[in-house]
């Protein structure tokens, strides 16, 4: 955080808090983040208070709603289906953000080597980015069709029994976990290689010099410094695994069996096809406490594994 | 700057094919499979299309991407997604920068919590934020303008978080030191800081712009007329209820990647360490 | 916008305060008499036959003018909703008819049951049943018919001339059918394939099933299930005997893979309607018949409509709607488009003989509409979630997860619940 940033010169010469110095401080802090914070909070915090707002209410999404207390949130504790979405949000997210944070790292330091043809390898990782979701999931029903699929094919070829992917409640989820590591891979592995571009030169060289081997100035200097790009990774690969959607819509429809039934699919349903605003914004305001919590705790894990910031 | 000769000493090295190929080369291959796909697709004909499991198309019939273009106008809609997206990329490397590096560097009143409020706004679900993010739009007037589509993204949370954690490894000294030397924050981070942070600013860059360019549900309700639609729009006119035309919406799909491609190999010249680091002790 | 005024700012937060309260406040307003806009998700020869109209109209009429927008079907309940908030409504929009219940109820949406049943002229028992009920909820007309489809059973003959089977005949019965089935599977081929992603796909190909058994979905007041009777049952032993059993159905996972597959020789009978006939390739022949029958040779359809949402529109929007949904210009737009009649009159102009000339293979999916389309899907705001309860349970059949009696239980109890308001 911003302010532990400064824990350690600023307990060296504790100065009032209203000096002019920290006024001076406290201004240019303000001036700085104002026209972003103008702008999100027009489009981002005011519509998330809308939806908390929403969320003690009975409305069809457009007509005006009436206030029901809590019971939007009485509703969802005692809702079967909330719940099992819950433990499928949660199972998704435990495999999807450590997968894919493992396996983007050595890729990234692998790209971060000079040899010919870098950037064409560079472009490779790109583009599953690139590759709109409704492209990427047509590719994988085609792939894991589990009658005609190349890659059910494949496996007989081997000898192995055919899978049932999409079409088994018993897999579904963990072929949807493998199609998006494999479209968010890309995204985590450009952070990496940025980060890994951001390390001072010098301390490399330094730790050459030290007679440091190759791995161990790796584990030594370069993954300190990595800690920063890790934690917003961990962050941000939760926030958006925790609110899986597009990728179930464009392949299993949350089946088969509402085995791949996440939340926001369970909200979406409930806002878009039995129209209970204030159930789906209730839903909205579980799942926003879930991540904040998630969030804060990474941050201040990842704040205390900064290299720059703990020293 | 000591290590400026390091890239002609490190040119000899090329000679050799590295053993890195063998293992690259199947991660690559697993990462374009798609997009031969789509190209393939892009060069069937529609009845090739229409089997299953597929196969090789047996001729390359280019003229559907003189028909996706003649269709449909592609062209202007591939002018709105570049207004939209560079008006984006803009905004957010400005805006997120300046309050990126407050963030990370300034403590002032009330930061914490601001930037808690900040990430914030990423935790509720888009699908339930969407319809009152249209009333702010209505509000402002912007409905169904290209507006309606550049002022919500001009800074984002993913920009500022993203910021914020890369100028956290900024070596402190190097700050320090212009301080003492009275220069102001502005001049700090224009000067000393931002230099730094070219790869990651070129991340941030490649990824607005990624994003914007690919956003599909806000525009869908953020925009009616065809004259503001972008090109992820305008390619839902290849798709029916019942029937696509799959050669043709894999071509439109190919043209309107373009674009990002192209960023994505200039910007990745950035992504080379930035020889500066060294050199500012 | 990077200062806003302190009235900005108020108007703002009202904003907020109002979100709700903003349809009613705030009306809404894409067109006005003069020129209209109207939402459509036709593409290919559609969208080139309906410019053309839509340019007739225009010529003959410069002070109602339409403005086709295209918008995507998928995508227009949502957007239609979002138009709501935002403002910006269209004046008419094309819906699939299962979005009416969701749209009524909703103050944009115009009751056109007055200006349907004041004007004799619009003729509205033309229109087949189907497309009436659909557009009726209640006792209020909400949408004028704008397509009418149903399912029929496409075969291809060299799948079933390869294994010796006589094609199916008009009073085929459901062993006929699972038998020819069978003998079309095997080495990596399907007899049948059947829609599995649990949406309204998967329901409404039981609904016809159950219909042919001479069941039906709920009780006639819709205030409880009644799809787990003895009609129920031997729907669903069908499908679980044909799935589970025989392994003669090819199961998709909803990426419509079921058509190019068609298309491969590898699956051999289809349900399905008019709009898959012109995406099967030129070197497939292929025959179309009744689906087969139980009691009954029932089918189903499920119809899509136009609606109005914009008060101050309306006048035109009517005028534009009666003239392209006319027996003449409907029959000129089915021409192109191979879409079926909405009009039984339709088929009394002396343009329908071209007509059928051109698509053979509709006919059978025309005289469904008067003679096997007997019955609709309930037209009530909680049918989705009796859909998605069915959905599942079809599901779970076809997987072989579920038996079929227990699955029917298990529906049943949860589509009383539904409807019980719990």
């Amino acid at each position: 955080m911003a302010s532990t940033a400064l824990t350690a010169p600023a307990a060296k010469d504790r100065r009032p808090r209203w000096s002019r110095r920290r006024l001076g401080e406290h201004l240019a802090g303000w001036g700085f983040v104002s026209p972003a914070i103008l702008l999100i909070g027009i489009f981002g915090m005011l519509p998330v208070l809308w939806s908390f707002w929403l969320s003690f209410q009975d409305t069809d999404l457009t007509s005006p709603g009436t206030f029901a207390g809590g019971a939007k949130y009485a509703e969802l504790v005692r809702d079967p289906l909330m719940w099992d979405a819950a433990k499928r949000s949660a199972i998704y997210t435990v495999l999807f953000v450590p997968l894919t944070m493992v396996l983007a790292l050595p890729i990234a330091v692998l790209l971060n080597q000079r040899i010919r043809g870098i950037t064409l390898y560079r472009m490779a990782v790109f583009v599953p980015l690139v590759t709109s979701t409704v492209a990427t999931g047509i590719i994988f029903n085609w792939l894991l069709n589990p009658q005609f699929g190349p890659v059910n094919a494949a496996l007989s070829k081997a000898g192995l029994p055919k899978q049932g992917f999409f079409q088994d409640p018993n897999q579904a989820l963990f072929a949807l976990v493998a199609m998006t590591v494999w479209g968010w891979l890309g995204f985590a592995v450009i952070i990496y290689l940025s980060a890994l571009q951001s390390v001072p030169k010098d301390l490399m060289e330094a730790a050459a010099l030290d007679g440091c081997g190759r791995l161990k100035a790796f584990r030594h200097v370069e993954l300190p410094l990595l800690a920063p790009a890790s934690g917003f990774l961990v962050v941000w690969l939760t926030i958006n695994s925790l609110q899986l959607f597009d990728e179930v819509y464009v392949t299993t429809k949350g089946g088969p069996l509402r085995a791949t039934t996440v939340l926001v699919y369970h909200l979406y349903n409930k806002a878009f096809v039995d129209f209970d605003g204030g159930y789906a914004a209730a839903v909205g305001c579980v799942l926003f406490l879930v991540i904040l919590l998630v969030t804060v705790v990474q941050l201040a894990i990842s704040r205390r594994t900064s290299f720059y910031e703990g020293r | 700057m000591t290590t400026m000769d390091a890239p002609a000493a490190r040119r000899l090295r090329f000679r050799r094919p590295s053993p890195l190929h063998l293992i690259l080369l199947p991660i690559a291959l697993v990462m374009v499979t798609p997009l031969l796909w789509m190209v393939l697709l892009s060069v069937s004909t529609e009845a090739e299309t229409r089997r299953f499991p597929p196969g090789l198309p047996s001729g390359i019939e280019w003229h559907n991407y003189s028909d996706a273009l003649h269709d449909a106008p592609l062209g202007h809609w591939l002018g709105n997604s570049a207004i939209v997206s560079v008006s984006c990329v803009i905004g957010n490397l400005v805006f997120c920068s300046l309050a990126g590096y407050a963030f990370a560097r300034i403590r002032f009143l009330g930061s914490r919590a601001l930037f808690v409020a900040v990430l914030a706004t990423l935790m509720v679900p888009f699908q339930i934020v969407m319809l009152p993010m249209l009333i702010m739009v209505r509000t402002l007037g912007l409905t169904d303008t290209l507006g309606a589509l550049i002022v919500p993204n001009l800074a984002t949370a993913f920009g500022i978080f993203l910021l914020r954690q890369f100028f956290m490894t900024v070596p402190r000294e190097l700050e320090e030191a212009a301080r003492i030397d009275g220069a102001s924050r502005l001049r700090i981070l224009f000067q000393v800081m931002l230099p730094l942070m070219r790869p990651t600013l070129a991340t941030l860059a490649v990824l607005t712009f990624l994003q914007t360019w690919n956003d599909f549900l806000w525009p869908l309700i953020a925009v009616q007329s065809p004259e503001h639609m972008t090109v992820q729009l305008g390619l839902q006119t290849f798709q029916g209820s019942h029937t696509t035309n799959w050669p043709r919406l894999m071509a439109g799909t190919v043209i309107s990647q373009l674009p990002v491609f192209v960023l994505f190999f200039v910007a990745q010249r950035f992504f080379v360490r930035s020889v500066a680091t060294a050199g500012l002790k | 916008m990077r200062q806003p005024s302190g009235r900005r700012i108020t108007a703002l937060v009202t904003g907020v305060a109002l979100v709700a309260g903003l349809s009613s406040a705030c009306g809404s307003g894409g067109g006005d008499a003069k020129k209209i806009t109207f939402w459509h998700g036709y593409t290919d020869v559609q969208a080139e036959t309906i410019t053309k109209l839509v340019g007739e109209w225009n010529g003959a009429h410069p002070d109602q003018k339409v403005d086709p927008v295209f918008s995507n079907n998928d995508n227009t309940l949502q957007k239609t909703l979002a138009s709501f908030v935002s403002g910006k409504a269209p004046s008419v929009a094309y819906q699939y008819g299962s979005s009416i219940t969701a749209l009524t109820g909703r103050h944009q949406t115009q009751d056109l049951t007055s200006l349907v049943k004041g004007d004799p002229a619009v003729d509205w028992n033309d229109f087949f049943p189907a497309a009436r009920q659909g557009a009726t909820v209640g006792d209020k007309i909400y949408g004028i018919p704008a397509l009418v489809d149903n399912l029929g059973l496409v075969y291809n003959k060299k799948m079933f001339d390869a294994a010796g089977l006589k094609y199916p005949t008009p009073d085929w019965t459901w062993d006929d059918f699972r038998n020819a089935a069978k003998k079309l599977s095997g080495n990596n081929k399907y007899g049948w394939a059947y829609v599995n992603d649990g949406t309204e796909d998967t329901v409404w190909r039981f609904l016809a099933l159950l219909w042919q058994a001479g069941g039906d979905l709920l009780d006639s007041a819709n205030k409880k299930a009644a799809f787990n009777s003895p009609a129920g049952q031997q729907a669903m032993q069908l499908l679980h005997d044909m799935a589970v059993t025989d392994k003669s159905v090819y199961l998709d996972t909803g990426d419509q893979q079921y058509l190019n597959l068609f298309n491969s020789g590898r699956v051999g009978m289809l349900w399905t309607g008019p709009w898959d006939l012109g995406q099967i390739n030129k070197d497939v022949s292929y025959g179309v018949q009744y689906l087969p029958g139980k009691a009954t040779h029932a089918t189903i359809s499920g119809p899509d409509y136009y609606m109005l949402f914009d008060k101050k529109a309306q006048k035109t929007a009517w005028a534009f709607l009666k003239w392209l949904t006319s027996p003449q210009v409907h029959l000129r737009y089915a021409t192109q488009t191979g879409d079926l009649p909405l009009r039984a009159s339709e088929e009394k102009l002396p343009g329908y003989k071209d007509y059928l000339a051109k698509y053979p293979g509709n006919k059978v999916f025309i005289d469904n509409l008067s003679k096997n389309v007997t019955k609709a899907r309930p037209n009530i705001k909680q049918y989705p979630q009796i859909s998605q309860v069915l959905g599942q349970a079809v599901q779970a059949v076809l997987l072989g997860k579920k038996q079929p009696q227990a699955a029917l239980a298990d529906a049943a109890k949860q589509v009383d619940d539904v409807l019980a308001g719990s």
